[in-house]
């Protein structure tokens, strides 16, 4: 088949969604399609420009291509999934959320703030309701994804997991002294929240924390934490670190540390599972909730100090407890069919 | 220029899904340069459909609807348009660099190739394209085109000027020359603009016993089986090599042994070949309306500008099949003038940034 992936972006700005339509587009190779990426540039400011991009991508006609058909279109990000195609499915990595659910949000939310942004909010959400539907069939990455589309579209979406990079590589070695935290060094991902948490365990709990710090700023807020609550000799800070010392880290931890802020998927508890480890998470974490079973695979905390603090001394104590609901997790990620080949099926079928 | 260090720039373009050829590899080529240069750069490619003509319209609207200004507050401090619609972008430190503009609405306008004049719209979008080129290729702080042929288009059809900026073919520190052997070089896509059809029945016209050797992808296949039983129909087939797509290597090695390069095609907007035979010091024979290659080719000092008729094409290669001495002048005159021409990267991007 020809297939034409469809995502928007920001010039300049490389995540993980830039990274996962180039995942999905070998994928697509892989299976023996030809594939190719289509990118929009975005820019969501001011709240008049978003209407602008959406009639863009609107007026753009993938249907053929020197006369061939293009067999089907996928669209992964607002507004290119807006981008109308007669076989288009539509692989939501999310809408454009601070015209949903973060719109009042305290840090997040821009659209409140602007004359303008109820009446953008409005079209964009009428294009969702109106636009969406039109697809033959629309995926979204996961529950957290598909659950908004629900509540703010009236939307079903059915969810469709795909592996993190290089997932056969990740491995189990033993069961160490130390939790792991690896995540952008970012609010969002609440590593401020576990360095506090760490200071009210009783028990001798040790953090190794790995990823980059997104701002100069967000360092220095994590560094001060770390020693204003006297928590140096508890906590390991390795920053950026290859992809081969992380899978070692995942693979000689006791647990999982990941209790970032309503998260759309999230590739390290899938990591944490790979690894055969408990994943320490938060009743607000979104995407991760999927797919720790507590107490099974791991353990959910509130979002307080406090109750990340008892959890993490329960993993703690009880080691064996540890590497068996690390060996659960393991197994729920086999019975979860994440792979894919998987996602090209659905995407294709 | 210590002010134009680490500039964050887009370079607006567009492309056919699927379709991947010389615009694809020159906007590479150009980003790859900009990084070299140290400066952040990406293309921003926009996705481009034709027909029906009106679908030419939507697009370029949607082009003028794109907002490249800034990215996350941080300011684009270039915007380097290449093809249409991709250069209506509106950005406020705007630069063009013309590959072409959309040729079906001017040269090519009723060319027997092109069919938007066929349709009942085709006047009125080809006005709208036209009006939006006048209007808005003025916009640019600075407008280049990649060769001579397409600001002369530009300024016959738009009454706008621009400034041609030449750039190297691909590997261009890689050619070399070698002795002479008995053969032509035709390297080029097989196609009917390129007229490999033309090559052949002048072959058939020569009086002395010239060997011609062609390669290149066919994309039309049609084309190239007419071709080949156009060579086995003037008997001249003996005297043919039909090599089709070869390896960058081998293309240069073809050029370094070659007695000299062939290369008439049809109003071409620039033509590597010609550029890639000068660094393999080889006099080019071209025609007198191959567009392109006559920015290069000084006629009898450097190569031949002939008719584009077999007869005159004949007589071409028989001359310089008969005078190899004048033949390797000419290609060591050809070397030479690509260097005075100064077609490096480090001029374009300086140019395209001051």
């Amino acid at each position: 088949m020809k297939v034409l992936v469809v995502t928007s972006g920001v010039p300049f700005i490389r995540g993980g969604a830039e990274i996962l339509a180039d995942n999905l587009c070998q994928a697509l190779s892989a299976a023996g399609h030809t594939a190719e990426l289509i990118f929009i540039p975005f820019k969501h400011y001011p709240p008049n420009r978003i209407p602008d991009h959406m009639l863009a991508c609107r007026l753009l006609d993938l249907t053929e291509t020197c006369g061939v058909r293009i067999d089907r279109v996928i669209g992964l990000k607002f507004p290119g999934y807006l981008i109308p195609h007669p076989n288009k499915v539509v692989w939501l990595l999310h809408q454009h959320r601070t015209a949903y659910e973060l719109w009042d949000h305290p840090m997040a939310g821009d659209l409140i703030h602007h004359p303008d942004g109820p009446v953008v909010r409005d079209a964009i959400r009428q294009a969702d309701r109106e636009l969406i539907p039109e697809a033959k069939a629309v995926y979204t990455l996961s529950e957290n994804v598909s659950d908004r589309l629900r509540r703010f579209c009236g939307i079903a979406g059915e969810p469709l997991y795909n592996p993190p990079a290089h997932a056969s590589l990740f491995y189990n070695n033993s069961a160490g002294d130390y939790l792991f935290f690896p995540s952008r060094v970012t609010g969002v991902k609440r590593q401020l929240l576990a360095i506090e948490a760490l200071a009210r365990c009783r028990e001798r709990t040790l953090v190794r924390f790995a990823g980059e710090a997104d701002s100069p700023k967000e360092l220095a807020a994590c560094v001060d934490a770390i020693r204003r609550l006297k928590v140096e000799d508890r906590v390991e800070w390795l920053g950026l670190i290859s992809e081969e010392q992380k899978r070692e880290l995942y693979a000689n931890c006791l647990g999982v540390l990941f209790p970032p802020v309503d998260e759309d998927y999230g590739y390290i508890t899938l990591e944490a599972m790979l690894s055969s480890k408990p994943v320490i998470t938060c009743s607000d974490s979104g995407g991760p909730l999927e797919f720790v079973v507590g107490r099974q695979t791991g353990l959910v905390a509130n979002p307080t100090p406090e109750s990340l603090a008892l959890v993490m001394d329960a993993l703690w104590v009880d080691r064996r407890w540890a590497v068996a609901m690390g060996e659960a997790g393991r197994a729920r990620y086999e019975d979860l069919n994440i792979s894919w080949k998987n996602v090209v099926e659905k995407l294709l079928c | 220029m210590a002010q134009n260090r680490g500039l964050r720039i887009l370079i607006a373009t567009v492309r056919v899904p699927f379709v991947n050829g010389g615009a694809e590899i020159l906007a590479e080529g150009l980003r790859r340069e900009l990084t070299e240069a140290g400066h952040r750069a990406e293309i921003v490619a926009i996705p481009f459909k034709w027909y029906p003509p009106e679908r030419i319209l939507d697009q370029m609207l949607a082009c003028r609807l794109l907002d490249l200004s800034e990215t996350v507050g941080v300011a684009v401090d270039r915007l380097i348009g290449l093809k249409f619609p991709a250069y209506l972008i509106p950005h406020p430190r705007k630069v063009l660099w013309l590959l072409h503009q959309h040729r079906q609405a001017y040269d090519l306008w009723q060319h027997p190739l092109n069919d938007l004049h066929q349709y009942a719209t085709g006047a009125a979008v080809r006005a709208a394209i036209h009006r939006a080129d006048t209007e808005l290729i003025p916009q640019a702080k600075g407008v280049f085109t990649i060769s001579n042929n397409v600001a002369a288009r530009m300024s016959r059809h738009c009454g706008l000027q621009g400034t041609p900026l030449y750039h190297p073919p691909q590997d261009a520190g890689r050619f070399y020359t070698a002795p002479v052997e008995e053969f032509f070089y035709f390297p080029s896509r097989i196609n009917a603009l390129k007229r490999q059809d033309l090559v052949l029945e002048a072959l058939a016209q020569t009086r002395l016993p010239v060997r011609v050797c062609f390669s290149g992808p066919a994309n039309e296949g049609a084309f190239e089986g007419m071709c080949l039983t156009l060579a086995q129909k003037k008997s001249c087939a003996d005297r043919v090599q039909w090599l089709g797509p070869v390896s960058e290597e081998r293309k240069r090695d073809l050029y370094a042994r070659s007695l000299g390069v062939l290369f008439p095609p049809v109003d071409e907007d620039y033509g590597y070949v010609t550029l890639e035979a000068m660094l393999a010091r080889k006099p080019v024979i071209t025609c007198s309306d191959s567009g392109g290659p006559l920015e290069f080719v000084v006629n009898r000092q450097t190569g031949l500008v002939c008719d584009p008729t077999p007869q005159s094409l004949a007589e071409a290669m028989d001359s310089l099949w008969e005078d190899r001495e004048r033949a390797r002048q000419w290609g060591d005159a050809g070397r030479q003038r690509y260097g005075d021409l100064r077609i490096e990267w480090d001029h374009v991007v300086e140019k395209l940034l001051a």
